[in-house]
């Protein structure tokens, strides 16, 4: 057996990573900030948030399309990414701007009176001035961007090992998930759960310290961060599924009994892959909610996780790829049929205004998608490279003589 | 000669349905050994058993020396222990090539982080060829398996539990669905396995029983009716009774 470069082995990643690339430069060449002003900076963030999302749909794809676990919580892990990295953000900037007002008085601030006057800022929205203890490492970026990973991490680690010891499947461990998510959500809402209840982190556009540099600017450095992350992740992801490791997953995903009967530890390998997709989801989360801006308990919605599996299957499940196509076309689109720039489409006798229909043409092409193209976009490609399920018409399956047909054989 | 696998007086029930009922079963090492039985007599759920897919009621299953209880084991332990199974249906993974079943079937470390490490080697590609050469597949290496025929499938899950190394092999109904000619090689194999290893063959095939020319266990009930050659146990009055004499 030769063993050939991993790039080689899979062109797919070299042409994903080279449009990403060019997609990248051109965005930036048509920027406000780096080059004609074409797109305005609003475009250019919606654009990088895109890119975050296409890579929660990676991830989703590593989950559902690889090991088959339907997870319909994902989105908790992406905002709980932003969570962590919006406590830092909001923190180190309200600290900025009341230091600076502090700076007049008379004597100098304390330590703790700053500290003070910043729970006060943050948290006077909800009737407190104290910094929850869930704040106490708010002040370190080191300390957060390692919680943005750590404590999504942990979540999966947790629940996964819970469900999957106790050998939950199928329907039943994606309620769980959307259980998982919604209690989350319930959580984040109170006001004494320390994160602002449903007014949520606002502000997170502004970088400390970096307030000299202009939304324009940001917007492109968060584009390059989202591309890079996006470019990054998708090469781990394809690492992961080439090899042995992938064979085993997707061994599980098709038959979970029988990897057992091979030796493998299917809990551990249905772990390692939830855990990692849940840390990827949540690094794509605290690189989008900076260019939101805001982040609140909304986002942790069930039907949030929802639509990521249902961007994932219209892409093609089982494709890195098509989780990267599904994301971005269809969240593309929903964002232009949503924001009232699409022109009606005038019926005899009715007159469909996309904003109240487009969810339902969502709806309607997830169901059409999943009865007629399981492979959803990317089976297009397939269909393109020759890519063919076995279909005999019929005939023999094997070599010899008195082999069971195809129609028996499928009985 | 020392028993490799060890069940002695377990017993199981589903529901109140005793499905099996007192059992002890002794089998040693390179041994080859049929078990008959009419359908309900507990074929498939003392395979569950030793496998670690059912847990008994009571009784104990011991393997190896020095002897290890299985029952204390999840189904991946037992198997890494050296137990491999062959189900009734043939399962391989259809849509992975069949040089990749057999790579994943191959013995090595199960770990995820070993298994993500594990990069194939002329040495590992070697052994997959030799095993595919072995069930007659040496040509099929690059298809994937849910092109195979039937017989073929089952050639490969075999070639499957060979790349696993098991010490002793389980194989559930392995001529079902067969042609003539495919059990004929069938036979040939699991004999020339058993030469180096345990094998106990599940069947109802009387003819395919007699042409593996082994000890024969038959079960009724959940338990042992009668042991010995085919010869003997036919001629057993029980066992005409509950079974052939049908």
């Amino acid at each position: 057996m030769t063993r050939k470069p991993f790039l080689l082995q899979n062109p797919s990643v070299l042409v994903v990573l080279g449009l990403l690339a060019a997609f990248t430069l051109a965005v930036t060449l048509l920027s406000q900030a780096y080059g004609t002003g074409l797109i305005p900076t609003s475009t250019v963030k919606i654009l990088g948030k895109t890119l975050c999302l296409a890579l929660a749909a990676v991830a989703m794809d590593l989950v559902w399309g690889y090991v088959g676990i339907l997870s319909l919580g994902q989105m908790a892990f992406f905002a709980l990414g932003g969570y962590m990295i919006g406590q830092w953000l909001m923190y180190a900037r309200t600290e900025t701007i009341v230091a600076a007002s502090l700076a007049n008085n008379p004597i100098p601030p304390t330590p703790l009176e700053l500290q003070q006057a910043v729970a006060n800022q943050i948290f006077g929205v909800v009737g407190s001035a104290d910094l929850p203890l869930v704040w106490g490492l708010a002040h370190s970026l080191t300390a957060q961007l390692i919680l943005v990973v750590a404590v999504p991490g942990l979540l999966a680690l947790l629940f996964g090992w819970l469900a999957f010891r106790s050998r939950v499947n199928g329907v039943y461990l994606s309620i769980l998930t959307q259980a998982m998510t919604l209690a989350l959500a319930l959580w984040l809402f109170q006001n004494d759960s320390g994160f602002r209840g449903n007014n949520g982190l606002s502000g997170l556009q502004n970088i400390p310290g970096l307030d000299a540099v202009g939304q324009a600017t940001l917007s492109v450095w968060f584009l390059w961060a989202s591309a890079a992350a996006l470019g990054l992740g998708y090469l781990l992801a394809a690492w992961l599924v080439s090899g042995k490791f992938g064979s085993v997953i997707r061994a599980i995903r098709d038959d979970e009994t029988r990897v057992r009967f091979l030796g493998y530890p299917v809990e551990g390998f249905k772990l390692v892959v939830f855990v990692l997709a849940a840390m990827i989801t949540a690094i794509a989360g605290a690189l989008y909610y900076p260019q939101a801006g805001i982040i609140n308990p909304a986002e942790l919605a069930p039907i949030a996780s929802i639509y990521l599996a249902v961007w994932v299957a219209i892409g093609g499940r089982g494709r890195l790829y098509g989780a990267v196509i599904g994301a971005v076309v269809v969240s593309l689109l929903s964002s232009w049929f949503t924001g009232g720039r699409a022109p009606d489409l005038a019926l005899p006798g009715y007159v469909v205004k996309w904003v109240d229909w487009w969810q339902v043409a969502l709806g309607l092409s997830f169901v059409l998608v999943t009865l007629f193209a399981p492979k959803g976009i990317s089976g297009l490609f397939d269909w393109l490279a020759g890519i063919l399920p076995p279909r005999r018409h019929g005939r023999d399956l094997g070599p010899d003589l008195g082999a069971l047909q195809e129609q028996e054989a499928k009985a | 000669m020392r028993s490799l696998l060890e069940v002695d007086g377990i017993s199981v029930s589903f529901d109140g349905f005793r499905a099996i009922n007192n059992l002890s079963f002794n089998i040693g090492e390179a041994e080859l050994r049929a078990v008959i039985g009419p359908n309900g007599a507990g074929k498939t759920t003392f395979m569950d058993i030793v496998t670690g897919k059912t847990r008994p009621d009571e009784g104990r299953v011991l393997w190896g020396e020095p002897s290890k209880s299985l029952l204390k084991m999840n189904e991946a332990q037992i198997a890494r222990a050296g137990v491999g199974r062959k189900f009734q249906r043939p399962t391989v993974f259809e849509d992975q090539t069949v040089a990749a079943n057999l790579t994943m079937a191959l013995k090595a470390n199960r770990n995820p982080f070993a298994v993500l490490g594990w990069r194939p080697s002329r040495g590992s590609a070697v052994r997959v060829a030799e095993l595919a050469a072995e069930v007659g597949l040496a040509d099929q290496l690059d298809r994937k398996s849910g092109e195979l025929s039937h017989g073929q499938k089952q050639w490969l899950e075999i070639g499957m539990l060979l790349a696993q190394e098991p010490r002793l092999l389980l194989v559930d109904e392995p001529a079902a669905g067969m042609t003539l000619a495919e059990r004929e090689q069938t036979t040939t194999l699991l004999r020339r396995l058993a030469e180096t290893r345990a094998v106990v063959v599940v069947e109802h095939d009387m003819d395919f029983v007699r042409r593996l020319d082994c000890k024969v266990t038959v079960l009724h009930q959940g338990s042992v009716l009668a042991e010995g050659s085919l010869d003997h146990v036919t001629r057993n009055p029980d066992v005409i009774e509950v079974y052939l004499g049908r």
